[in-house]
């Protein structure tokens, strides 16, 4: 009733403001975005799928933006009937899931409703929406941004979380100051050296008129309730230096005493420092990143009833790892580890010239990655209601992931171009919280494009993984085994696409998954059907991940935006 | 129910007052270039010239491919039309830092921003990338796609030249 009551405000507010614009402005512009997806899904025992007693299952949404000027209000409708595979079954349901109205002057920004920010890296605060994911942890409430001067930026934020069709119990409040030194100190005006300062701080209330027992003292009977902080305040620093080609990134965040389910209620602080140097000129970069981890799981319940344990969460830890495209070098995703982990990556992106011995009439693209991820090296102090654990600040822990991948993409003729790439993957199941060994895999990938002419391209994939994992019914990881896979996909111009691709598991593994897919784009609509069965799998952005679960059968997606 | 109808009729009410529906780029929208300051999209110029925006990231291919092969043929664009491309990264934090080791391990000559908290990207109604507009002189969207193969890049340019040379498109 209130949601409505709102929303009737803000329409009428937008229409008032509208119908003066028309007077006084000038007209306003409506513009928004469309995307129906849908499924059909049948049983299957050797893949795992089963049968959907609705049939059909979809997810929908619409947004609506209208901008006159400075000012703009939008909402977005979503439908899920009934949510589709591997989306959490809480947002079953319709309705609008999301309205704001803003103002976005030169030197003021004020928004209304639901809103997304971010401080810095997100260390301490992002609130974001992935619809791929199934997440959306947007604020609703008061959001402002004000540039006294040039170069300066503070931000302030406050609300309640999305949770599916609810808010969450935890209010959050936090403000962000940023400033261009180059912008605001005369003398390095013109300087190569680019400086940008900034500093955040958080703070979340959560009512702690809650019990949750520590402990029973059996001899004496005696129960040990915690006493749980009501706010919970999590600050950071960063900068962002540059020269030339020259680039360094650096935020430190930390968090009070925050006991939680995650953490299983010790009252160790978070910390978090995220590290990237970077060096690049034309045709050569390297960058380097290091990211330390400890307890940093911040959200705005502390036992929030959230199966997917993806939502409410204030802050945003990225994952350093590369986000591969290929599907068996990303068959085995990296998660962040909020609770604690270290990483490191490296990454060089090289061009040979054209015209040259190495490079070849067109010059050829070298990529290399590289990304180490352990947990932390840590000794257990106590249990719930105490510390928790002592970490080391340098020694590594169990090694959670690594990965090392070498691209090289080569252009062979005025219509050829031909991409090989090679990568090993270690991978350890604990990230998904299952225990097991690490899993070990060599993955192979060819990707070769001919352009027949000016409107037809073929492109042909094969790929290649050796694992040493061996499907056990027991685990029923239905990615173990060795596998290979090959992909021919036909595009008349940029209108039309139809591709057809199998995933086999030839040794040691279980599952063949044939599909065909269809898709044809017009502007801004696109139409995409498929048909065939898809593996279970893990649907990963950002290091966020999504748990999918076997299909077989029809999928559609139209997406579409005016 | 009545949500659904209610919102029905707003954006009914909404689209019919203003049914000659022009887009233009959003002025104040905050984005960071690649030394880390931030600019507002208003920034967005190019002297009454055609821009060609074109919204990516670092891990989409298609959107490599489609930077990589308009690379090939920019600057002929450039001394025939005048056209700037305007590259608008979506990178999140994960891969922000990458951007711009990324822009110059590619050799990429364009005007390359940010957009980390994607504020742009939801103004511009961008759902996946890559996404590509047309913007005429005037500031106006007169062209927009989703996706990209090889070839299609001229599709773009046909639009370019109509644009620069002040002819409709239809």
């Amino acid at each position: 009733m209130k949601t409505r009551f709102l929303l009737l405000t803000l329409a009428l507010s937008v229409l008032t403001i509208t119908a003066n614009a028309q007077s006084v402005l000038g007209g306003g512009q409506v513009s928004g975005n469309i995307q129906i997806d849908g499924q059909i899904s049948r049983a299957d025992s050797v893949i795992g799928s089963s049968d959907v007693p609705s049939k059909l299952l979809s997810n929908a949404r619409a947004d609506i933006l209208y901008t006159n000027g400075a000012f703009s209000a939008g909402l977005r409708f979503e439908a899920y009937q009934k949510p589709m595979l591997g989306f959490a079954p809480e947002y079953e349901g319709q309705g609008i899931a999301n309205y704001f109205a803003s103002y976005q002057g030169e030197r003021l920004s004020i928004t209304a409703g639901n809103y997304y920010e971010q401080f810095g890296n997100g260390l301490i605060l992002r609130t974001y929406e992935d619809r791929y994911l199934g997440l959306d942890n947007s604020l609703f409430g008061f959001n402002v941004a004000y540039r006294p001067v040039t170069g300066v930026t503070l931000k302030g934020v406050l609300g309640k979380q999305r949770f599916y069709w609810e808010k969450g119990a935890g209010l959050v409040r936090g403000i962000d100051g940023e400033v261009s030194l180059n912008d605001v100190i005369k003398a390095m005006a013109e300087s190569k050296t680019r400086i940008t300062l900034g500093a955040g701080f958080v703070s979340k209330y959560e009512d702690n008129n809650v019990t949750i027992i520590s402990r029973v003292d059996d001899v004496e009977g005696v129960q040990y309730k915690l006493a749980l902080p009501a706010n919970v305040a999590a600050g950071s620093v960063r900068m962002d230096l540059s020269h030339g080609g020259w680039g360094l990134q650096a935020e430190y965040a930390r968090k009070s005493q925050d006991p939680n389910k995650m953490n299983q209620y010790i009252y160790k602080p978070g910390e978090a420092l995220f590290l990237s140097g970077s060096y690049s000129q034309k045709g050569f970069s390297a960058n380097i990143q290091a990211k330390r981890v400890d307890n940093m799981g911040f959200r705005s319940e502390r036992n929030p009833n959230d199966k997917t344990g993806q939502m409410l969460y204030i802050n945003y830890v990225p994952a350093i790892t590369k986000q591969h495209t290929y599907a068996f070098l990303s068959m085995y995703p990296y998660a962040t580890q909020t609770t604690g982990e270290m990483g490191f990556q490296g990454d060089v992106m090289l061009k040979l010239k054209k015209e040259t011995l190495l490079g070849g009439k067109y010059g050829t693209d070298i990529h290399i990655n590289s990304a180490v991820i352990t947990g932390l090296d840590t000794t257990i102090t106590g249990g719930m209601g105490t510390n928790g654990y002592e970490a080391s600040y340098c020694a590594l822990g169990d090694l959670y992931y690594g990965d090392v991948s070498v691209e090289i993409a080569r252009k062979l003729s005025k219509q050829s171009k031909l991409t090989c790439t090679y990568g090993y993957v270690v991978f350890n199941p604990i990230t998904e919280g299952h225990a097991g060994h690490l899993h070990h895999n060599n993955v192979v990938v060819a990707d070769y494009t001919y352009k027949i002419n000016k409107k037809n391209v073929i492109r042909f994939e094969a790929e290649w993984m050796g694992s040493d994992s061996q499907y056990d019914k027991n685990v029923d990881d239905k990615r173990a085994g060795d596998w290979i896979m090959g992909l021919v996909e036909y595009n008349f111009t940029s209108a039309f696409f139809v591709s057809l691709s199998d995933q086999y598991a030839y040794n040691d593994g279980v599952g063949n998954y044939p599909s065909i897919n269809l898709g044809y784009t017009k502007g801004a609509t696109r139409l995409q059907v498929g048909y065939g069965k898809q593996r279970e799998g893990i649907v990963c952005i950002g290091g966020v991940c999504r748990q999918v679960p076997a299909s077989n059968g029809l999928t559609f997606s139209l997406t579409t935006s005016f | 129910m009545k949500k659904i109808l209610f919102t029905l009729a707003f954006a009914v009410m909404a689209l019919g007052a203003f049914a000659q529906n022009i887009k233009t780029l959003p002025e104040n929208i905050t984005i960071k270039a690649l030394d880390g300051h931030t600019v507002q999209t208003s920034a967005i110029q190019n002297d009454g010239k055609p821009i060609i925006l074109s919204f990516w990231a670092t891990w989409c291919k298609p959107c490599n491919r489609e930077l990589n092969t308009i690379k090939e043929v920019y600057e002929e664009w450039q001394e025939e039309t005048g056209v700037k491309l305007v590259a608008i990264s979506i990178d999140d934090a994960r891969s922000a830092a990458k951007v711009k080791p990324h822009v110059d391990g590619n050799g990429w000559e364009y005007e390359v921003y940010i957009d980390q908290n994607q504020d742009f990207k939801r103004a511009m109604n961008v759902v996946n990338v890559p996404h590509t507009f047309i913007i005429n002189g005037k500031g106006e969207i007169v062209w927009e796609h989703t996706s990209f193969v090889e070839g299609s890049e001229e599709e773009v340019y046909e639009i370019v030249k109509k644009v620069a040379a002040g002819e409709p498109i239809e």
